[in-house]
């Protein structure tokens, strides 16, 4: 209910109300129960199997997604992601831009601490992303949010943020793991350490860290936000190995185990205390060509796109863990703003008339496609499929399958240094323009097929500046538009996610960055 | 003496042995930046993160920072946590230890007690199912082998945890599953040893003087027999700390083995150089070690030192 819209005598007299919960809340919050939120103290415990351990849970350096699991649970933000990936705020009450748009003022909540007790204000929120922009620091964001500018605090509730550019996609960043808030004192004092027992004013903080091994988190006894701890204590046991993961599970050892293969589905639902719980992702996989040599023929590409049968890839080799693309962003990116389109066809035949209107005669042309083996589902298999695809169309494709290191390597790799043609690569970032500017405009260097169209970055320049939703909503469905009909990828699926989950969870969901998300989770055993 | 000797040897040993690991850890795929940073960095946070990660400065510069950090271990940081490499190491070298003399300590044991038996019993059906059972805990790989175990230990007998190291009990599959390959080859070695000792005249005495031939074979017959399994146990150790590679991989035991993976596969050359250097000191203090003990148990081999 909006106050301004009431007449004057009403909105008094509601506002009186308003005064009234508004005291009751204060002193009950003093004696230590808060009408709606006073819960039991948790008694229960949450362990979790991970595939991998965080390398970092400072978000200065933390980008798996286990590590933005726990940063969800240790820190607050001015604004975050809700179990459907679209941004709310967290510490921020309100926000707006400068007529210019390039200053972003942030009002944010007050009276809340970090788990050490220190003060959570303006000053302690500035200090933090002061931090984050400081290249002493060495965050692996720095190039991605040095646009913030300086960032000040006005008052105790007050943020602001003096851009170097006009950015109207700013809360979105803000609401990225990178954009916890941390307590610097704390970070200095603790210096490498801070990376395993970081100091945030989230409902969770690290108990114990044994690396390699496992990690606890218990509730934050100085947190006083809306998402309180509801668990006695989050077990995340490190487990590399597949097999053993889920033997976890299988004997009841832990609650929650991520990364189930394929082949595990049948054997997990078959047990009588958990089952397996397949949930979209965001991540967009597609063969990302060079767009150099044969491929910048647009009816290549076309004839790669139209040959691949991408439901039966998806079926036959992904056991069904996967969703065939209708456009190149995956769903949950920045749902309001993305645009899907007709699925592609499989049309072996027309693919191959257009090789020959290209003219390459049936084994004439030879394609080189570099994947990963271990980053994504099946990636190998999926990389050997392909190369059958395509060969059965008379491109001669060698499937170079290679290890993580030489492939990050190599996707890494100015286009004009790729000896490669095309590279299976996962892409799943939130925000429309962080995913899109940074892989599309012209001449970035993290664009690197060479993809470049001067409507494309005229209009990625526009959709960065505007603040408001409908505009950025028809320049970012152009961009999508063009870049679906361009092919510059061959679009393949959006992967999904498989989680192990015993019967007594309830509450638990996958969200779409492939975060756990345990705001709503509970244990009954 | 000879322990100044062996001493004095080590030393040049572990100066090429680090001069191996350094070059050689330049051989690992990947870049160091490109993997922390992640697929969707751009090439000039790359740059910021090389820089930050002396990864420009010349090979020799390097070099000397590597050597410099076994003296000031606070100088040799990981790439992926930032943490001290030695603080890492600290942690899990406890558990790496653990399950490798664990290994090595129940292979030796049921190798000797096997093998002794086998001896003694020559051509039965005890002789023919080690023999069998021999060749399989030297032919299975480790890796199937410790699936096999969670799979019957763990989730159908219930009777061990399938992976950790919280408790003891944690770690008592692994162990298990190690010690198959030095079991089976001691039991062999005990076997083969103990029969050409036991043609020895010597123990016709021992018999002559009314002694049980249980006392023949473990008083006279087996210390014998064992001065080749000690020496052998030398060796075998380094495959000890090789196989937890693999087998903290499977059981999820966080050891010395477990960070060297994860440093080849994050390319932190830090973790993985020091993580090894680590290994070649244990090997040639377990050497020496060995050596030391056969020279207590066969007196003839002192003047060879």
């Amino acid at each position: 209910m909006r106050l301004d819209a009431l007449p004057h005598k009403q909105g008094m007299v509601v506002m009186a109300c308003y005064m009234c919960i508004g005291r009751f809340m204060l002193v009950a919050a003093m004696i230590g129960v808060v009408p709606g939120k006073a819960i039991a103290a948790p008694t229960e415990t949450l362990r979790v199997a991970i595939s991998t351990d965080p390398d970092t849970l400072d978000p200065l350096s933390s980008y798996l997604p286990i590590s933005s699991t726990v940063d969800e649970l240790l820190f607050d933000g001015l604004f975050t992601f809700d179990a459907k990936n679209n941004v709310v705020k967290d510490l921020a009450t309100d926000f707006t831009y400068s007529a210019d748009g390039k200053i972003l003022t942030v009002k944010m909540v007050t009276g809340r601490r970090f788990a050490s007790g220190a003060p959570l204000n303006a000053a302690a929120v500035a200090a933090s992303f002061n931090r984050l922009l400081d290249p002493a620091n060495g965050s692996i964001y720095l190039g991605l949010y040095k646009f913030l500018g300086e960032v000040k605090a006005v008052g105790d509730d007050t943020v602001e943020f003096h851009l170097t550019e006009p950015n109207g996609h700013v809360p979105f960043l803000l609401a990225g793991s990178a954009g916890s808030i941390v307590e610097v004192g704390a970070a200095k004092t603790l210096g490498t350490e801070f990376s395993r027992h970081p100091v945030g004013s989230g409902p969770y903080v690290v108990k114990d860290y044994i690396g390699g091994e496992r990690f606890t988190l218990v509730p934050n006894p100085n947190y006083t936000g809306p998402r309180p701890a509801r668990l006695e204590k989050i077990e995340f046991v490190t487990t590399p190995e597949d097999g053993s993961r889920m033997a976890l599970i299988e004997t009841g050892d832990v609650d929650i185990v991520e990364r189930v293969p394929p082949e595990s589905i049948p054997t997990l639902n078959a047990l009588p205390h958990a089952a397996a719980l397949v949930a979209p992702s965001m991540f967009s996989i597609n063969a990302e060509a060079v767009l150099r040599g044969p491929l910048l023929d647009k009816r290549v590409r076309e004839a790669l796109n139209i040959s691949v049968d991408r439901d039966g890839i998806t079926k036959g080799v992904l056991g069904g863990l996967g969703t065939p693309s209708v456009g190149f962003v995956g769903p949950g990116t920045q749902d309001a703003l993305r645009k899907t389109f007709a699925p592609l066809p499989y049309d072996p035949q027309k693919a191959k008339a257009l090789l020959a209107e290209a003219g390459y005669k049936p084994g004439q042309l030879s394609l080189t496609v570099t994947c990963p083996v271990g980053r994504y589902i099946k990636d190998a298999q999926v990389c050997q499929a392909l190369q059958g695809q395509w060969q059965a169309i008379g491109i001669n494709v060698k499937a170079d399958v290679i290890d993580r290191g030489t492939w990050l390597k190599t996707i890494g790799l100015p286009p004009e240094q790729r000896k490669d043609n095309l590279a299976l690569v996962g892409r799943g970032t939130a925000g429309m323009d962080y995913t899109l500017y940074r892989l599309f405009y012209t001449g970035v260097s993290t664009n690197r097929t060479d993809f470049s169209n001067p409507r494309v970055d005229e209009l990625l320049t526009k959709g960065r500046a505007t603040t408001d939703l409908s505009e950025q909503a028809r320049i970012y469905g152009e961009i999508q538009k063009i870049i679906w009909n361009d092919q510059p990828f061959v679009f393949l699926w959006y992967q999904n996610q498989v989680f192990g989950v015993s019967k007594a969870v309830s509450g638990f969901q996958a969200r779409l960055d492939e975060v756990m998300f345990f705001d709503d989770i509970s244990v009954k055993r | 003496m000879f322990m100044l000797k062996r001493l004095a040897a080590a030393a040049p040993t572990l100066l090429v042995v680090s001069i191996l690991i350094f070059f050689f850890v330049n051989f690992i795929p990947g870049d160091p930046a490109a993997q922390l940073a992640g697929p969707n960095a751009s090439n000039e946070d790359m740059a910021v993160i090389r820089e930050n990660l002396g990864l420009n400065e010349p090979a020799p510069t390097r070099y000397w920072r590597f050597l410099r950090g076994v003296v000031d271990p606070s100088l040799a940081k990981s790439f992926r946590t930032g943490r001290p490499v030695a603080l890492e190491i600290a942690e899990r070298m406890p558990k790496t230890l653990a399950l490798a003399f664990g290994a090595l300590g129940l292979g030796l044991l049921l190798g000797t007690v096997s093998g002794v038996c086998c001896a003694v019993w020559q051509g039965g059906f005890f002789d023919a199912a080690v023999t069998v059972l021999s060749l399989a805990g030297i032919s299975m790989p480790i890796y199937w082998l410790g699936l096999l175990g969670i799979w019957l230990f763990a989730v159908n007998l219930g009777w061990f945890p399938a992976a950790g190291a919280t408790t003891p009990l944690h770690f008592v599959l692994p162990i298990l599953v190690l010690s198959t390959r030095p079991a089976a080859l001691f039991s062999r070695l005990v076997t083969a040893n103990l029969l050409e000792v036991m043609g020895k005249e010597y123990l016709d005495t021992a018999r002559s003087k009314g002694l049980s031939e249980m006392r023949v074979v473990l008083r006279h017959a087996l210390p014998n027999s064992l001065v080749a399994a000690v020496s052998v146990a030398g060796v075998q150790f380094g495959s000890m700390l090789g196989g937890s590679v693999v087998t903290e991989n499977v059981f999820g035991l966080p050891g010395l083995g477990r960070l060297l993976v994860q440093g080849v596969s994050s390319s932190d050359y830090p973790v993985v150089q020091y993580s090894v250097l680590m290994f070649a000191v244990f090997f040639i203090a377990i050497n020496l070690f060995t050596d030391l003990l056969t020279q207590w148990l066969d007196p003839r081999t002192r003047g060879a030192a």
